[in-house]
């Protein structure tokens, strides 16, 4: 009993169980876990329109949102959750219940539109201003008129439910991070054809990012990866991109084909990304926010107004001064704008539209200025919501025109069910080593203290490295399994160094227990720097495809070398004691 | 007992004419590297992870005659250079891997399903594609990754013991193991990537600690004849070698992970090479200059 109160006041013992204690809150196991975490969430999807929201990046595993139910059907497996959508038709409601909020949704059909030969009227309501005199006094009045329009007639054609856009898994149970040969997915390294500057690196990065966007691909990793450290100069730069769940073909058709941008007025094209615009200013001198009209406050909050200037070929301007010169001028509270808008289409699909000034109509002008706004709860809310949708939009108008052509250099498709068989595995194999190293140890010094305390040290190592991982957000992959018996096993070699000096009591051997630590420790550090200093250059090496399994060995034996070690010379001491 | 103090007596007193058996080992594994790089211009045969090509990794139920699926897939495509190998865990196959070069994927998916010989289905097989300039660029970095690695282990080693000679006798001896390894590597047929390299990283570190325990306990220590004070360290040492070996020997077997299989092999071979260049070369190396210092200092 004595010596369990020892163990329990021991200070490196006690260091120990609450670096565990650290570990375990970070990790947060719970293998009991059920339902289908969101993933993600399409854009303009009835999902996105219910206020389900996209989970913020970095957020861990446990703290994504969970589904529990659907119109009460509980949802406990992906299965579930396919079943019921499949099981949906189209202008319903849906009541999703998840472990924050509940939220209701209406389901959507999907439509094909057909234009017929003929055509037929239509009421359209239009707000037009008017000036009204009132009082004596000129006043413009925003007013409501009903115009008749003839416009070809359009059949709809039911094809099925529009799929509610979420894109689900099943919850995780743990907040270690698995790495995609550990879950499946598709993994593509990119590498611009040429050397390009972090400028145009960040400016790739955008834009690869706004197109996977645009196709509803929002679990996704898109990163710059170097293969030498900054200050060893430029070396090679790679862009990464992951995709959990997506197949090959998708994310490479997306990446391959270089975006299309396409900018419209009505149904006439004005101008197209890469040949039409000559430039878009992303410098301070001609884009921000706006310093004619700036920040005001709104109604909730407050608004800001960008600006960027683009550069038109004479032919696009040209083709706007045509598109513009029969539009009407129509007033509004922020100023005269025409009365059609200018549409920008991303890959076909439509991603914004901007109002076209007044002064515009019908002149062909190459340099134009692009504004729209931002709004936010406070000035400073507002302002930077305000550069941020300015930045999407240049992002926007840039892809197509990107001066570099970026290869496909490699591409992984790893099969999820391989993953699963791997984690499987993985566990296995821990085991089997850890037994191995304590039969060896148990048959080399008949001391089954020795071996048992050799298992519950190199045990906490694994958990302490797990704890740290998920602390971080590294994810873990199969390299940094392989990282890990690495720091687990060189753990295993410094305790036998540790029990073997502290076992050597033979007459004339000089010094005290502490004498005989320092020099286990003399060699344990210097077998410990040796490791570090050899994994140090593979962080960068091999486009950093080896940083998880470098990271994961160096933080190993760190943890190992001033954590677990101290505490298992101290239970050693202590179990083996007089 | 009398097999055991016949062979303390060997490695007490023939001490020097073991550390001929390390030296023809170093010799021979040189030769064979340097026949290598002489017949083929590289000194370990490049997997397709350091020299571009393509993985496919297919889960099997059934076993399969990888030799005839060899030879079918050839004949589809006689230009690349085609090899199979199978993934067992436990000593059972788990995974049939098809490894090809000089191809595009589609191609050789297709050639895999035509061939009717093995499934390839939705979401069961991994499919990994290295362009070629990347992995030639992989392999040069590793390379310099593994000499900026041994250059910063030899330092510290350096300035661990603060003293030039035993210092080389420990990077001699990591250097042997480095080299003994490739060179069995190479002979077991088994092709350089970019995890294996990773696995020489891990086993300058592994390596060079058994010698830092050896340099350590011999240099540093005071008690006992030198004889002595190597038996000590070695029982400590190779306590650390066989529990490493076997963990890593049994993650081998068991494991069904193409990388882990592959850096625990090399760490597996590794370590068998460290203990004979341990114990009998750093030993036997460090032994003799230390008795000739003595030798010196006593006639003084």
């Amino acid at each position: 009993m004595g010596k369990i109160k020892q163990l329990l006041t021991n200070w490196r013992i006690i260091l120990l169980i609450i670096f565990l204690i650290f570990a375990v809150i970070a990790i947060r196991p719970n293998p009991f876990k059920e339902g289908v975490a969101i993933k993600a969430i399409a854009k303009n999807s009835s999902a996105a329109l219910a206020g389900i929201e996209n989970p913020k990046p970095g957020l861990s595993p446990m703290s994504k949102e969970i589904i529990i139910s659907m119109n009460n059907v509980p949802i406990n497996t992906v299965a579930d959750y396919y079943e019921f959508v499949d099981s949906l038709d189209a202008n319903r409601t849906v009541r999703i219940k998840t472990n924050k909020q509940s939220y209701t949704l209406m389901t959507k059909g999907e439509y094909e539109k057909k234009e017929l030969n003929e055509t037929e009227q239509k009421i359209k309501k239009e707000t037009v201003t008017v000036n009204e005199t009132i009082d004596n006094k000129t006043v413009s009045v925003n007013k409501t008129i009903n115009k008749t329009v003839t416009v070809p007639k359009i059949k709809k054609i039911y094809i099925g439910v529009q799929d509610i856009g979420l894109s689900v898994s099943q919850a995780a149970t743990s907040n270690i991070r698995k790495g995609l040969d550990l879950q499946g997915g598709t993994r593509v390294l990119l590498q611009p054809a040429e050397a390009v500057d972090d400028n145009m690196m960040g400016t790739i990065i955008d834009n690869l990012k706004e197109r996977l966007n645009v196709y509803g691909l929002t679990d996704v990793v898109v990163k710059e990866i170097r293969d030498k450290p900054k200050l060893l100069g430029e070396g090679n730069k790679y862009i990464l991109v992951e995709i959990a769940g997506a197949t090959e073909e998708e994310v490479k058709d997306l990446l391959a084909k270089q975006g299309k941008f396409e900018a419209k007025v009505g149904n006439a094209s004005v101008f197209k990304g890469g040949e039409d615009i000559t430039y878009v200013c992303r410098t301070a001198e001609c884009s921000g926010i706006d310093p004619n009209r700036g920040c005001g406050k709104v109604e909730g909050g407050y608004a800001c107004t960008f600006m960027f200037s683009i550069s038109l070929t004479p032919d696009a301007a040209q083709k706007q001064a045509d598109a513009t010169k029969d539009l009407r001028i129509e007033k509004t509270e922020q100023g005269e704008y025409l009365s059609e808008k200018l549409v920008l289409f991303l890959d076909d699909k439509k991603v914004d539209q901007l109002n076209i000034a007044a002064d515009l109509k019908g002149r062909a002008v190459t340099e134009i200025a692009i504004s729209g706004s931002g709004a936010g709860t406070t000035e400073p809310d507002a302002m930077t919501n305000a550069l941020k949708e300015m930045k999407r939009l240049q992002t926007i108008l840039i892809t197509g025109s990107l001066p570099v052509k970026i290869n496909i250099v490699k591409t992984d498709n790893i099969s999820p069910m391989l993953g699963v068989q791997f984690v499987k595995n993985a566990l296995l194999v821990g085991m089997i080593a850890i037994l191995s190293v304590a039969v060896v140890i148990f048959i080399r010094y008949r001391h089954i203290k020795v071996a048992a305390s050799m298992i519950v040290v190199s045990l906490s190592e694994i958990i302490l490295v797990l704890g740290f991982a998920a602390l971080v957000g590294w994810n873990i992959d199969l390299a940094a399994i392989a990282g890990i018996i690495i720091a687990v096993g060189t753990g295993v070699d410094d305790q036998i160094v540790i029990t073997d000096e502290t076992l050597r009591k033979e007459a004339g051997h000089l010094g005290g227990w502490a004498q005989r630590l320092k020099r286990a420790f003399f060699i344990i550090l210097a077998a410990y720097f040796t490791t570090v200093v050899a994994m140090m250059p593979l962080i960068f090496a091999g486009a950093g495809l080896l940083k998880g399994f470098a990271l994961t060995t160096i933080a190993g034996v760190t943890i190992g070398v001033f954590v677990t070690r101290p505490a298992f010379a101290s239970m050693i001491k202590i179990l083996l004691g007089e | 007992m009398g097999i055991k103090s016949t062979l303390l007596e060997i490695y007490d007193k023939k001490y020097k004419g073991l550390m001929i058996f390390t030296i023809v080992l170093l010799f021979l594994a040189i030769g064979v590297l340097g026949y290598n790089y002489a017949t083929t211009g590289e000194f370990v045969k490049k997997g397709v992870s350091l020299k571009g090509g393509i993985t496919i990794t297919i889960p099997v139920d059934t076993d399969i005659d990888t030799g005839v699926l060899k030879t079918d897939l050839q004949d589809r495509l006689p230009k690349a250079d085609i090899e199979i190998r199978r993934l067992t865990e436990a000593g059972m196959l788990v995974s049939i891997i098809i490894e090809a070069s000089d191809i595009d994927e589609d191609a050789l998916k297709n050639a895999v399903i035509e061939s009717k010989l093995i499934e390839l289905k939705e979401d069961n097989y991994t499919i990994e594609s290295m362009g070629s300039s990347l992995g030639a660029s992989f392999f040069r970095q590793t390379i310099i990754a593994v000499i900026l690695a041994f250059l910063a282990m030899g330092l510290v080693v350096l300035i661990t013991f603060r003293s030039w000679v035993p210092s080389l006798f420990v990077i001699l001896a990591a250097t042997s193991d480095i080299l003994c390894t490739l060179a069995a590597v190479s002979l077991l047929g088994m092709k350089l990537t970019t995890a294996g390299v990773a696995a020489f990283l891990m086993l300058i570190g592994y390596s060079v600690d058994t010698d830092i325990l050896l340099t350590s306990r011999v240099l540093k220590r005071k008690e006992g004849t030198i004889f002595e004070r190597i038996l000590g360290s070695m029982k400590t040492g190779m306590t650390m070698s066989i529990t490493s070996f076997i963990a890593a020997l049994l993650a081998y077997i068991f494991t069904s992970s193409d990388i882990i299989k592959q850096i625990m092999i090399i760490i597996v071979i590794g370590l068998f090479f460290d203990m004979l260049n341990t114990w009998i070369q750093n030993t036997g190396i460090l032994r003799w200059y230390l008795e000739r210092k003595q030798k010196k200092h006593g006639e003084n």
